[in-house]
């Protein structure tokens, strides 16, 4: 029934379809919309209904999750820590970024080999390197020791100190990708002008590089902030469990305490905030072409 | 002695085995303008990066007012240019653009605001301050980049092809704005172009390169008329060349044999007289005459006639020798010589040994 009636407005449409340019082509987009529908508003839905109806109808959930200072502590870790990921992949990854468009391109297409395959290999057995890496009698601890950088091992894992730096490193090809792809496309003449210009190397990188580069860090960061918001397995095995962020308290929730009102507002409460910073991203940078020029 | 303003002194750039400058000395006045003319891969740009610092030389040295300034790294040299491609900052406003090198430079915003509306009036650009360089054609873009390089008083302007990119009358209507600033401004310009025409229109002397060394220096006319190599000769105007032989010389002038049996002596040599040796006749076209007689001293060349091409003031004439070369000659419209004839007529070809040329 509502694919007959989908066929008919598309149908109504048809005649007008020069005028109304947003809906030209719609009839052949008609099956991905309806797995749109399908697959993604009616669970979205489903999820909203069920935070207001479950365990019985009304705003309880989300008084409940804004007014505990438990579950506003998960709200906040999740941010603090999605906010350091996101400014250490930036920090890295500009350079990285930039070091891939100057170099030759044989180098170019070894290092991007290295990025993908990274991405490539299981996401467990990459945080379960980070733990071998970052605990007590890790390598890292080791190595400080030895040099007698300090004297008693560092807590950097079980703690946000190894989420933060696990989740950075997995986040890392994000932002360089969307970044080399921004930078490529800078006119490197352009910074021989700032040179000429007077400007320091200092200089042409803030006044002229950054700001080229502005819309392929704000989509890079924007990706990795929201996937961080989201994110269970490392800071599931790289988090100690005095520290959690939201989507393990959404499984644990769920799972654990089988409370899916509540599970299901924490899920509504982190989409809302996606959307909501996706909105500012393009209110920013529009449809804008992405690039230097 | 004085020292000269600007000195290249002996400058070389290898790139590997590849040689891409080769010894080039020059010595530029304070307010030339000053062109690098030549084909691409001659070596010119490269000069050029190497002034502006974007190369460092294998070897030589450039002096500004007799200092060295390969030791200055290029954000210090306090030197303007202006890019082949449109190098204005896309983010930022055409008063930002042009503001740019006076704020990485400290001056209080009265004196950057009062110099930016100088310079815009300079490129004749005013009102357009607020305007984004992806909303200007490719000719206010290049003003904008004139103005910005020229901002900071900058002793030497470099230019870069800066026209390349843009359709030809625009490109002779900056020429000429360019002719204008730089009486305004009294800025020491150095211009690399591949044509022959800016090179002419623009220049007060004309640095001709060829395969990385500079083979003459010299104003249009210099170069016109007395050529110093055969690649200059065609580079600058349009020119004609035959083959002939040394049949005498005296070290400055050669008696000279076209074809089978006319001899032209006291043509003026260019380069090292062998025995027996070949050599290449430089005629240009608007010093050809033709004539329907062989005239009484025989100093006609028969030639027939292939083409006749009237083009408004000029009539171009194509013939062909009868050893198979063409020469075309530019007569003016109405002379009397080629009334009558067409495709296939033989007529003589006259000209003054004297200012023709011939290279070895």
């Amino acid at each position: 029934m509502s694919s007959h009636a989908v066929h008919s407005i598309t149908a109504a449409k048809l005649p007008r379809r020069r005028k109304a340019g947003g809906l030209r082509g719609f009839g052949g987009a008609m099956p991905a919309t309806f797995l749109v529908i399908l697959f993604f508003v009616v669970p979205v839905l489903a999820l909203l209904l069920r935070s207001v109806l479950e365990p019985a109808p009304g705003l309880q959930n989300y008084e409940t999750l804004l007014g505990s200072t438990t579950y506003l502590k998960v709200f906040a870790n999740t941010f603090i820590v999605s906010t350091l990921v996101t400014i250490c992949a930036l920090v890295i990854g500009f350079p990285v970024a930039w070091a891939l468009v100057i170099m030759p391109s044989t180098l170019t297409r070894i290092v991007f080999a290295i990025l993908l395959l990274s991405m490539w290999t299981n996401l467990l057995a990459r945080t379960y390197a980070w733990m071998v890496l970052l605990q007590r009698t890790g390598i890292i601890n080791k190595t400080l020791m030895q040099l007698g950088v300090i004297d008693q091992p560092l807590a950097l894992v079980n703690n946000l100190t190894g989420v933060t730096i696990g989740m950075t490193y997995i986040m890392l090809p994000f932002v360089i990708l969307p970044l080399y792809g921004v930078i490529r496309t800078i006119d490197r003449a352009v910074l021989r002008a700032a040179a000429l210009c007077g400007a320091t190397r200092w200089q042409a990188l803030t006044r002229v590089l950054l700001p080229l580069a502005a819309p392929g860090m704000a989509a890079g960061g924007l990706m990795v902030f929201v996937m961080s918001l989201g994110y269970f397995v490392t800071p599931a095995l790289l988090g100690g469990t005095s520290n959690m962020m939201l989507a393990e308290l959404i499984a644990q929730l769920v799972q654990s305490l089988v409370d899916w009102g509540l599970g299901s507002a924490a899920a509504f409460l982190l989409l809302v905030v996606t959307l909501a910073l996706y909105a500012v991203q393009l209110k920013i940078f529009g449809t804008r072409q992405m690039g230097g020029r | 002695m004085t020292t000269p303003f600007l000195e290249i002194r002996g400058i070389r750039k290898e790139y590997g085995p590849v040689v891409a400058v080769h010894d080039v000395n020059l010595e530029v006045d304070r307010g030339e303008l000053i062109t690098f003319l030549g084909p691409s891969g001659s070596g010119k740009s490269t000069t050029l990066y190497i002034l502006a610092g974007f190369e460092e030389p294998t070897r030589g040295d450039i002096l500004l007012d007799g200092e060295t300034l390969l030791a200055t790294p290029s954000h210090r040299r306090n030197i303007g240019m202006v890019f082949q491609r449109y190098t204005l900052f896309p983010h930022l406003s055409v008063g930002e653009n042009i503001a740019f090198p006076l704020r990485v430079r400290r001056w209080s915003k009265a004196d950057i605001d009062a110099r930016v509306r100088r310079m815009l009036e300079l490129v004749r650009l005013n009102g357009y301050e607020d305007r984004k360089p992806a909303m200007m054609s490719g000719g206010q873009q290049q003003r904008v980049a004139l103005a910005r390089a020229l901002a900071y008083d900058p002793p030497i302007l470099l230019m870069d092809e800066p026209l390349s990119a843009l359709d030809k009358k625009l490109r002779e209507e900056i020429q000429h704005e360019i002719r204008r600033i730089h009486h305004e401004t009294e800025v020491t310009i150095l211009y690399v172009t591949h044509d022959q025409d800016e090179a002419l229109r623009l220049s007060d002397r004309i640095a001709v390169f060829s395969q990385g060394c500079i083979d003459q220096v010299g104003t249009g006319p210099q170069l016109y008329a007395e050529p110093a190599t055969r690649f200059v000769a065609e580079f600058i105007g349009d020119s004609d060349f035959l083959s002939c032989d040394l049949v005498g010389s005296n070290g400055t002038t050669a008696d000279i044999r076209l074809g089978d049996d006319l001899v032209v002596s006291g043509v003026p040599l260019h380069g090292r007289p062998g025995e027996r040796a070949r050599g290449a006749l430089l005629l240009r076209p608007e010093r050809m005459d033709l004539s329907r007689q062989a005239g009484p001293d025989k100093t006609g060349l028969p030639v027939q006639i292939s083409d006749i091409t009237f083009l408004g003031s000029n009539i171009h004439v194509a013939a062909a020798t009868g050893w198979g070369e063409t020469v075309s000659v530019r007569l003016p419209f109405g002379h009397q010589s080629i009334s009558g004839l067409s495709r296939g007529d033989t007529v003589w070809l006259r000209f003054d040994p004297g200012a023709a040329h011939v290279f070895t």
